[in-house]
């Protein structure tokens, strides 16, 4: 509390009564105090330095290198406590109530004013050596400033140099990527003067230099050769050239040879020519086309002079056909499908027509087809066009007939000589509907392929036969002797061939026998004439064709079809006799090997009641009198007679039922159908079946 | 099945479609059967292998078929050793033990000359004196001793051929049935006609719709059934009446007593079961349209059996008579 009560209290003072007294004083004592007075003002005041004043600075300079600091941080020490101690002095006197201006006081103060202007002079002496310590320091900063710099260039040009050899040391010659031939070859080969094994045996540099020159000197070799052997090539190719344009103008003149040649060949009947053709032709067949080709032809140089075969189709597509490789159609084909999963999954509307596109794919033909033309005895010929699917690897066959005459139309024939009916059932069984390639079943699983029958009336019909005439084996149910290719071929060509123009025969006969058939009139041959009595009244009143629906609603042919003997393949029809008041209905199934199967007559009567030949054991008898004991009516080989034959039986049989029936009745009055048939007995056996049987000398009926 | 239909010719179907079983005949030992049909065939089926525990579709097939003549077999009979097979005009004795060996073939004197041979539709054994009486299509009953094969007499009479015969063991009776109508009643001894009656003239039984002929005719002690055109019909022979009628539709082709019934078939696709007293206790379907032969197997205890055949190559096997159990197949 004392001190700083003391502290102001000397503020005060100083500012009160400090100046004034001071400067009175100061005029008052000596030069020197003056002088450090005026020191004191012009430190203060900078701007304004008389000469005097610059002179007491130089002075103090000079006397501050005199002085040593830490005696006047003591000074200033000693003046301060003897201040302090002064002050408190002056407090106590006045304390003690000395009076203002006493000399106690006085004497006092005079001393602390000399105090403190030795405090001045220190603190000057203090500023000035702090101005010269700053200076010191400034000048001694500008030195490190520029060495610094020196540093900063010098280290830099040592990065630059670094980066320099670095660049240097990490530089690729072009001659590390030329494969050099190895040392030990390069000192046997090299010639002396370029290899200078004592230079290079102890540089390395001086060795690939060597070595490169030698290089070098290599290369320089081979490149003349290279283009020696150029000139030569050259010069062989223009040699070649010449000799081609020799050879090309040979050409016309052979061909002009063989074109003089033909009519000499022709007027020989020697048509080399023409077969040299079909052969190169045939050369693009696929395998099973070609082996049919082959043995057709074999067979029709040998056996038989109405067959004829050619090749159809377009040769350049065939070309192009069997060039690319089929290996990969499998792999492509999976892949196909598993894209085709990703794409169903993804849009959907156009998978169908994908799938459309792959079942086309699927069903393709082989652009070259074979054409056999079979031609008969009276001249109708059967063209039999033979097609190979390349994806199925079967062989289908379409059929035309070409008869001989102009047939006049009936309405029941249209059937027979259809060309998608005309060769069913060739062998038993074989319809020609279902592809006979087992793998087949499941290349149409993967397109969606229901059935191969949907698509036989733009393909052609795979039949067995067909694929047995190309050399194609089908491992079956049946297992005879596995041959294949040729052989298989071979082995069925001439019963094949037999059975085509027989069925062909077989079917002209019956279109010819249905036209009269539709007129009422039952033809019978010359040859025939003797199985049948001279008067039969029962007559054909109307034979139509029915559908194979129709005749398994019948229900006179129940037993038929319940035994399986009216299949879809066979023809339908219906012949209605007649004889007064009685009306027998025969169904007929007339299958399309005929004849070698006989047709078969389920007969309905209507008189005196509806009998069949399930209720009536006679009409029954007059069904197996045609259709068992039909050996007789076949007439001469190969038994084209027999439906119209046994038509007519059936007629005979119808008068000898009416006429035996029910004699016994004579209460009745005239009978409808009087006895005019000859029989020995009417009734015989436990059945009591009337004699169908006629006796041709003798012209009287008998029983079986 | 279907794929057997396919495989057979069509020719063998023709054939089978158009068969009809004519005649049965068991074998002495009950274990098999004979079935001649109509052209001329016998087959031979085992009822063993076909009534066995392991039967199937082949079993039911014949073991043997051989032709044993040239027209149909209307008749079969069989004797101790030998089967009897009567076809047109002629007798055939097959051995049983080796069927296929025809020891014995007699043709009936009269019947050799005519322009049509004559068949043969019924024989009936006379085990009394070991004789077999034979009657087809000459209208006349012949006799014959098994002995040496000799016809021993004709019994003529019939204006028409004759369907059926019966042999009354115990009064030495043959009794045949003609297309002419008239039941004849003939003493073997004296070989003549002992009584003669014309069925259809008795308006009970009489059909002239259907006509007058007797197509079938058994006797069974003092009754006789008989049928044909005129209704079935059961007789009482000492009184020669006709004590009951019985109301089938069809013709009856073949009678017989079993136990207290007569069962009988014919025209129509079944077999009925009648009682005596003139009521028709049941019809049990089966396969042919109309039945020629029904038989049953008395030989065997184990095989006993009725079995029917007729216009169908079926012969439907009866193991309980109120069922078909199954058809034997050509």
């Amino acid at each position: 509390m004392s001190a700083e009560a003391l502290k102001k209290r000397k503020a005060k003072v100083l500012r009160a009564e400090g100046v004034t007294p001071e400067v009175k004083r100061g005029r008052g004592e000596g030069d020197a105090q003056v002088t450090e007075l005026w020191g004191d003002v012009l430190l203060i005041l900078p701007g304004r330095r008389d000469p005097p004043t610059l002179l007491s600075i130089l002075y103090e300079e000079m006397e501050l290198e005199r002085r040593d600091p830490e005696q006047d941080y003591k000074q200033y020490k000693q003046t301060c406590e003897s201040l302090a101690s002064l002050m408190g002095e002056i407090q106590e006197l006045k304390a003690a109530g000395a009076k203002e201006g006493c000399t106690e006081v006085e004497k006092r103060r005079l001393q602390s004013c000399i105090h403190f202007m030795n405090l001045k002079k220190l603190n000057r002496l203090a500023h000035i050596r702090l101005k010269k310590g700053r200076d010191q320091t400034h000048d001694a900063k500008q030195k490190v400033d520029v060495l610094h710099l020196q540093l900063q260039n010098l280290l830099y040009e040592v990065m630059h140099l670094q980066k320099e050899i670095s660049k240097c040391l990490e530089f690729k010659s072009k001659h590390e990527e030329i494969d050099l031939v190895s040392e030990t070859e390069f000192y046997q080969e090299a010639p002396e003067e370029i290899s200078r094994p004592l230079l290079t045996k102890e540089d390395p540099h001086q060795l690939t230099l060597a070595r490169l020159d030698w290089e070098l000197e290599q290369r320089k070799r081979l490149a003349e050769k290279y283009s020696e052997s150029q000139t030569t090539k050259e010069k062989i190719a223009k040699s070649i050239e010449v000799k081609k344009e020799h050879l090309g103008s040979l050409q016309p003149g052979l061909n002009a040879i063989m074109q003089a040649s033909l009519p000499v060949q022709q007027y020989l009947s020697m048509p080399f020519e023409q077969t040299q053709k079909q052969t190169e032709v045939a050369r693009h067949l696929p395998p099973a086309l070609y082996v049919l080709f082959v043995q057709a032809k074999a067979y029709g140089q040998a056996c038989d002079k109405n067959l004829s075969v050619s090749i159809s189709g377009d040769v350049d597509e065939a070309k192009a056909l069997s060039k690319p490789p089929e290996d990969s159609q499998d792999d492509e084909s999976d892949s196909d499908a598993e894209e085709e999963q990703e794409k169903t999954k993804r849009r959907r509307p156009t998978t169908g027509c994908q799938l459309d596109d792959k079942r086309r794919e699927m069903l393709k033909r082989h652009p070259l087809s074979l054409c056999l033309d079979l031609k008969c005895k009276d001249g109708s010929v059967l063209h039999l066009y033979f097609y190979h699917l390349i994806n199925l690897n079967i062989l289908t066959v379409k059929t035309k007939v070409a008869p001989a005459t102009d047939l006049s139309t009936a309405v029941s024939a249209g059937e027979l000589l259809n060309a998608e009916t005309l060769l069913s059932c060739l062998y038993s069984g074989d319809l020609g509907q279902e592809t006979p390639n087992p793998a087949n079943r499941y290349q149409f699983d993967k397109v969606g392929i229901v059935t191969f029958a949907d698509h036989v009336g733009e393909l052609g019909h795979p039949y067995v036969w067909v694929q047995d005439l190309g050399g194609l084996y089908f491992p079956g149910e049946a297992p005879q002797g596995v041959r294949v290719g040729s052989a298989l071929s071979a082995s069925h060509m001439e019963a094949t061939m037999k059975l085509l123009r027989g069925r062909v025969q077989s079917r002209l006969a019956l279109h010819k026998q249905f036209t009269s058939l539709e007129h009422s009139i039952v033809p019978i041959a010359a040859e025939s004439q003797h199985l049948f009595p001279a008067k039969v009244i029962s007559r054909l009143a109307r034979w139509t064709t029915i559908a194979h629906q129709d005749y398994m609603d019948l229900s006179f042919t129940k037993h038929v079809t319940g035994a399986g003997l009216a299949k879809e393949a066979d023809l339908f029809f219906m012949a209605v006799l007649e004889r007064g008041t009685a009306r027998l209905q025969a169904a007929v199934v007339l299958s399309p090997r005929y004849p070698e199967v006989s047709p078969l007559f389920s007969l309905c009567l209507s008189w005196k009641g509806e009998h069949s030949g399930s209720t009536d054991d006679n009409l029954r008898a007059m069904e197996s009198e045609v259709n068992v004991f039909k050996s007789e009516l076949q007439g001469p080989r190969p038994g084209h007679q027999l439906l119209t034959n046994q038509l007519a039986r059936l007629c005979v049989c119808l008068d000898v039922y009416l006429e035996t029936d029910g004699e016994d009745n004579s209460v009745e009055g005239p009978r409808e159908f009087p006895r005019e048939k000859m029989c020995l007995r009417t009734v015989r056996g436990p059945n009591r079946l009337k004699p169908f049987k006629y006796n041709h000398p003798q012209g009287f009926f008998s029983h079986r | 099945m279907a794929r057997c239909v396919e495989t057979a010719s069509p020719i063998l179907m023709h054939h089978l479609l158009h068969m009809s079983v004519f005649s049965q005949s068991f074998s002495p030992c009950g274990k098999f059967l004979a079935a001649g049909n109509n052209y001329g065939e016998i087959a031979l089926f085992s009822l063993s292998a076909a009534l066995g525990p392991d039967a199937n579709e082949l079993s039911q097939k014949p073991i043997l078929t051989f032709t044993a003549h040239e027209g149909p077999v209307f008749s079969l009979l069989s004797t101790d050793s030998h089967l009897l097979s009567a076809g047109n005009g002629e007798i055939s004795a097959w051995s049983w033990a080796e069927l296929i060996k025809k020891c014995l073939c007699a043709l009936p004197p009269s019947l050799r000359s005519s322009l049509e041979i004559p068949e043969i539709n019924a024989m009936a054994l006379n085990p009394a004196d070991n004789s077999l009486a034979v009657g087809g299509g000459d209208n006349n009953v012949h006799i014959m001793d098994l002995e040496n094969g000799a016809f021993k007499s004709v019994l003529q009479g019939h204006t028409d051929y004759i369907h059926c015969l019966s042999v009354r063991e115990r009064a030495s009776e043959v009794l045949s049935g003609g297309e002419d109508g008239a039941v004849r009643i003939w003493d073997t001894r004296t070989s003549q006609c002992v009584h003669c009656v014309e069925v259809y003239k008795y308006e009970t039984c009489a059909r002239p719709q259907h006509g007058k002929w007797i197509s079938c005719l058994t006797t069974d002690s003092d009754w006789m059934l008989c049928g044909g055109g005129p209704s079935l019909s059961l007789w009482h022979l000492r009184s020669m009446s006709p004590t009951s009628v019985f109301p089938l539709s069809g013709c009856q082709r073949q009678a017989t007593f079993y136990q207290d019934m007569i069962l009988t078939v014919g025209e129509g696709q079944c077999v009925s079961h009648c009682l005596m007293g003139g009521e028709v206790k049941a019809q049990i379907p089966c396969t042919p349209h109309s039945i020629n032969t029904l038989a049953i197997n008395t030989n065997s205890t184990e095989h006993r059996v009725l079995t029917v055949g007729g216009s169908s190559d079926h012969i439907d096997v009866f193991t309980n008579l109120s069922y078909k159990a199954f058809s034997l197949r050509f």
